[in-house]
């Protein structure tokens, strides 16, 4: 069984849709079996970093949802678009994307009729089974919602990302609350966009104070990565950036949380 | 929103996303399907808003006694409760009366009789066998207290909300149909006055009687119903007491004994769970401090009760190890399925 990894933040714009980008591009370039949900239905975008401008209603979460197709179908393989990127690509690598849609009358009737979550968890388990994931991530929308916390409450490993900002750190406590409520295993903080010239490790330890719980990775505010404009899978162009070095050790500690071992005999080197 | 309120919606909220996210759910939606195809037995015709119901229908819903509740197909599908009422009934009737003058007006042996059979009284007495078959339904009915028929019935309908967690209406038109065709029903009241087992004011007797009825449920709110016996009378939702603890086991005893019609003695042998059904097509079976399980699903046997549901019940006894009287009951499934829930 495949670990369901979830990407949170309180705030929009705080990083997760790149950072679950990069950390499953880095994982199935090492030869892991990656999927990547996007639960962001009201707003949808991990597809983009993708190299994907077009999601068809037909195979996306929602026509999932809907009961329209099977989540394998919704899932597309975006594997080939890290390739000739610069970065190796195992051959024993696979990396399947299930987007969400962006067509107005599908977001606004996803918004207006709400959807069974549990149909989420189904859907999740169900592609990690079917294409034998070594891992799922779950890229979610902002705040606390219930398929945000349907995805804490399956998942080994629930990752919140914040700013060094002070409404993010609220919120942040908040959604920390509620995971803690739903017996969440192993919870782990990021701060990004931090300063250039702050102290990472200052910084580490005062959130860490502030809202007791561990940070794995504080990553600066690059300006390179503005520029780069969610254009792609920065680690796969710029694999020796701050950035990417930053997203590989969060991707060592996915791979060392919980079963590890049994994970590391399908690495190709 | 008060500070409770809003405590209570975040609750609600976890308590969604801990059943969406439960392995218990899958099970039950792999039983559901499992049996979804099963057309066996049909749908009740003696009232012709019962022949309405479709055979297609077919709702399972849990609820344990530690708030978390599951629901797959139409489990949110309103049908009445006919007798399924009966033991609720017969726990007000308690509450009203005490043991002794409760059983004085009806016995608590069952019958391996049909759920209608004209009557069997006890020889000596005149009493009513049991609270489960008509006869000492419309008894224990005359039992419940208040000034006239609308307050017995606020209080009868109230009692049914308390279990339920929700306001519970009636359905009007199986009411007044339950009310100009039950003829037997009459008639097994009148006989009754004769023995001196029921009060003379029998016409309001009878009326409390078919609305109690035709109170409209669906699966969801059966399950709630009756993980709060199996919660000792708290609703394990709403934290309201439906019934005072010490008569838990008064009501979970005689579903236990009559509660399947003329298949109880099977059913018990089998599944080993007190439980009630009604020709609504609707069940539910307590597991004590443990949970409840509510199918619905209108097809029904010759005895009245619904095939897919006693199917359903089997199955999950079998798989859980619910049986109530097994010596050693291998738990470890129910274990993995809902952690927590036993010790
Ligand atoms: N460390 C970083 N430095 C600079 N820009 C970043 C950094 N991380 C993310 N971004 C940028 O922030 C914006 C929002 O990122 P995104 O991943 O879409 O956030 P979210 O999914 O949380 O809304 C994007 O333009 C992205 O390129
Ligand atoms: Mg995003």
């Amino acid at each position: 069984m495949g670990k369901v990894i979830s990407i949170h933040s309180f705030r929009g714009g705080t990083g997760k849709s790149n950072l679950t980008a990069n950390l499953s591009a880095t994982l199935a370039a090492r030869g892991y079996r990656v999927g990547v949900f996007d639960t962001d239905v009201a707003s949808p975008g991990i597809h983009v970093l993708f190299g994907i401008n077009d999601v068809p209603a037909s195979a996306s979460l929602n026509a999932y949802f809907w009961g329209n197709c099977s989540i394998q179908d919704a899932a597309v393989d975006v594997m080939p678009a890290l390739e000739g990127a610069g970065v190796p690509v195992s051959a024993s690598g696979a990396l399947y994307l299930v987007p969400a849609s962006i067509e107005t009358g599908e977001i606004a009737r996803i918004l207006h009729d709400g959807y069974d979550v549990g149909l989420l968890n189904d859907g999740i388990l169900g592609l990690m089974d079917h294409y034998d994931l070594d891992f799922v991530f779950v890229d979610t929308h902002p705040g606390v919602n219930e398929e945000t916390l349907l995805s804490i409450a399956i998942s080994e490993v629930t990752i919140i990302i914040l700013r060094p900002d002070q409404q993010d750190l609220q919120g942040t406590a908040v959604t920390i609350e509620l995971a803690r409520q739903l017996e969440c295993k192993n919870l782990q903080l990021i701060v990004n966009k931090a300063h250039r010239n702050a102290d990472h490790a200052v910084m580490k330890a005062s959130v860490e104070q502030k809202l007791g719980a561990p940070v794995i990775e504080v990553i600066a505010l690059s300006d390179d990565m503005v520029q780069f404009g969610s254009g792609g899978v920065y680690c796969m162009r710029f694999p020796d950036h701050d950035y990417s070095q930053a997203v590989g050790r969060v991707a060592d500690c996915l791979v060392a949380a919980g079963t590890a071992s049994q994970l590391s005999d399908r690495r190709v080197s | 929103m008060s500070g409770p309120e809003i405590a209570s919606g975040v609750q609600a909220l976890l308590g969604g996303v801990r059943s969406a996210a439960s392995p218990f759910r899958t099970y039950l939606k792999d039983l559901h399907r499992r049996f979804a195809n099963d057309s066996e037995g049909r749908v009740a015709d003696y009232i012709p808003e019962l022949a309405k119901a479709k055979p297609e229908w077919f709702g399972i819903s849990v609820a344990t006694v530690n708030g978390l509740t599951f629901e797959v197909g139409d489990a949110q599908t309103d049908f009445t409760i006919q007798s399924v009422s009966k033991p609720f009934v017969f726990g007000l009737a308690l509450e009203d009366n005490g043991r002794d003058h409760t059983l004085s007006r009806v016995g608590v042996e069952p019958t391996g009789d049909a759920f209608n059979s004209i009557i069997k009284l006890d020889t000596k007495s005149g009493r009513p066998q049991n609270p489960m078959v008509n006869a000492g339904a419309i008894s224990t009915a005359g039992l419940v207290k208040g000034a006239h028929l609308t307050e017995r019935f606020n209080r009868l309908g109230g009692m049914l909300s308390r279990y339920a967690g929700r306001s519970l209406p009636v359905d009007m038109a199986v009411y007044t149909s339950e009310r100009s065709t039950g003829h037997r029903n009459r008639a097994l009241a009148h006989l009754m006055l004769n023995f001196g087992m029921i009060d003379p004011n029998v016409d309001e007797t009878l009326d409390l009687y078919f609305q109690q009825c035709s109170v409209l449920i669906n699966a969801r709110d059966l399950a709630m119903m009756g993980a709060t016996l199996a919660n000792g009378g708290v609703n394990p939702l709403t934290k309201e007491q439906a019934i005072a603890p010490e008569y838990v086991q008064d009501v979970l005893s005689v579903m236990y004994s009559c509660g399947m019609y003329d298949y109880t003695g099977e059913w018990s042998y089998r599944v080993g769970l007190p439980a009630k059904s009604g020709v609504g097509g609707g069940v539910v079976a307590v597991v004590p401090r443990v949970m409840a399980i509510a199918v619905f699903s209108p097809l029904l046997d010759e005895r009245g009760n619904s095939v897919r549901a006693l199917k359903v019940c089997e199955a999950i006894s079998k798989d859980l190890g619910l049986h109530l009287l097994a010596h050693s009951p291998n738990r470890r499934r129910l274990t993995e399925l809902l952690p927590g829930i036993v010790d």
